[in-house]
């Protein structure tokens, strides 16, 4: 589904992708990790071309991203999603309507749009929101708002870059649990980029290990399953005192 | 005068600022040449003393309008001047855009055109109105100048009837004149500006 090929980036002297390939199959949940500064998220936008390679091809769904025009490259993104750690929802736009804009610039036939819009909002369990600002939401809410916006023009791909890194535990178990139901539901091909050893074992299948630019390995695994995080305070008791050696001050 | 300042400022300005704010560095259309020429013109237009610009641009005015004293004349510097200022405060107030927002943009597939009027001028909306605002309050300040060239105004008034002919009274009504309208401007920008704000 998605081919990196021979891709490198370097930032002035700073090689931040040295000459990666990595190939990702169709229907994939596949999680890159890695430290921080390893290049992940850098590799994750070489794959919609937010950021250009500066050598390699990026193939996606059967065509060759980098050698699209700017208009046929736009036309691409459009069944590529992505979803960010900081959500990147437009403030000064209602939770419908940032769904509705990704509907509006893939040309959706502009009488179906609402019930459209409804639908993915339904999907993420958001459908009483739908005139809410961003700024009146949860953490957890705003990334579901994303994800319902980059779902509505039923793309093939998901990116995700940290999708879960802003967010508590509990509430992460909630995207992750949402972003599995898309892969399970519509087949679509998902990459995770995280630096939480947590996340990825959880819903990944396949993951590669990212190092100072390069792949380290990449390895096929069973996910783990998403542990839900008990959020009453007798937990988080619990859990502190595990070991047994911990008295009450 | 201040009607047509406003004009431009809205229909040259913005366009001009949102150009400014796209050529940085790291934005979509980085591009060196173009912000330096900008950044620069803006700059000396903003530096000159406004009198001196307005004596400066004489020749220009009266290229433009056939002559350089009155009333259609003074709408040319004060244009100017106008544009020079609120592309500054525009670029100013896409800069408060996250990038993240434009990010997103770009990845779901807009083009410039759509990443300009979907999502940078709708988040940037408040701040532009704030921007506006404080604009025209300068260029009515900038306005009384335009006696100097037959421009006419309220400034014009006030310092002919009232300073010139020691009508002190007339004066003063005109100065309270001139802070309840900046006053009465200053309150609708900033209420319009709250109004659109949800961030
Ligand atoms: N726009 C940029 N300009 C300069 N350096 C960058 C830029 N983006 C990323 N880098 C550098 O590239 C390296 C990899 O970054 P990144 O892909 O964000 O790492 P990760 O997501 O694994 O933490 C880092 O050292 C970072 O400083
Ligand atoms: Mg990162």
């Amino acid at each position: 589904m998605i081919t990196l090929h021979n891709i490198s980036k370097s930032y002035s002297c700073f090689q931040a992708i040295n000459s990666v390939s990595l190939s990702v199959g169709r229907g994939e949940i596949h999680g890159i990790i890695g430290a921080s500064g390893a290049g992940k998220s850098t590799l994750l936008r070489v794959m919609n071309l937010l950021e250009k390679p500066d050598e390699g091809e990026v193939e996606i769904n059967g065509q060759i991203l980098t050698k699209l025009s700017r208009k046929d490259l736009r036309q691409a993104r459009k069944s590529i999603g992505m979803i960010f750690q900081h959500f990147n929802l437009v403030a000064n736009k209602t939770v419908s309507d940032n769904v509705a804009v990704s509907l509006e610039l893939a040309k959706f036939p502009r009488k179906v749009r609402p019930s459209r819009v409804e639908e993915c909002l339904q999907f993420v369990g958001l459908s009483n929101y739908m005139d809410k600002y961003p700024a009146q939401l949860s953490g957890g809410q705003k990334q579901r708002v994303a994800i319902a916006r980059a779902l509505a023009n039923n793309p093939q791909v998901l990116l995700c870059d940290e999708p879960t890194s802003s967010l508590d535990p509990n509430t992460s178990g909630e995207i992750l649990t949402v972003l599995q139901n898309i892969n399970r539901s519509f087949g679509v091909t998902i990459v995770i980029v995280s630096h939480e050893m947590e996340v990825i074992k959880s819903i990944c299948n396949r993951v590669t290990v990212m190092s100072e630019g390069q792949v380290y390995d990449t390895v096929s695994i069973q996910p783990k399953g998403i542990g839900m995080m008990n959020n009453s305070p007798k937990f988080f008791v619990d859990q502190l005192t595990k070991d047994g050696d911990v008295g009450h001050a | 005068m201040v009607g047509v300042s406003i004009a431009a400022a809205v229909l040259v300005g913005l366009p001009v600022g949102t150009l400014l704010f796209l050529c940085r560095k790291g934005q979509i259309f980085e591009n060196r040449i173009i912000f330096s020429i900008l950044n620069l013109l803006v700059n000396i237009i903003r530096s000159f003393p406004f009198l001196l610009l307005v004596v400066f641009l004489i020749p220009f005015t009266r290229m433009l309008i056939g002559t350089a004293i009155g009333t259609t004349a003074a709408t040319v510097p004060l244009s100017i001047i106008a544009i020079a200022h609120y592309s500054r405060l525009v670029e100013q107030s896409l800069l408060d855009v996250p990038k993240g927002v434009m990010e997103a943009a770009i990845a779901m597939g807009a083009s410039v055109r759509q990443v300009i009027f979907k999502f940078l001028y709708v988040e940037a909306r408040s701040g532009l109105v704030l921007g506006l605002t404080t604009s025209i309050i300068s260029f009515i300040s900038y306005s009384t100048i335009m006696g100097v060239v037959g421009g006419g105004g309220i400034g014009d008034f006030a310092i002919r009837y009232g300073y010139q002919q020691f009508k002190t009274d007339l004066m003063m009504y005109m100065i309270i004149i001139m802070v309840i309208l900046v006053q009465l401007i200053q309150f609708t920008g900033t209420t319009v500006s709250r109004m659109i704000d949800k961030r």
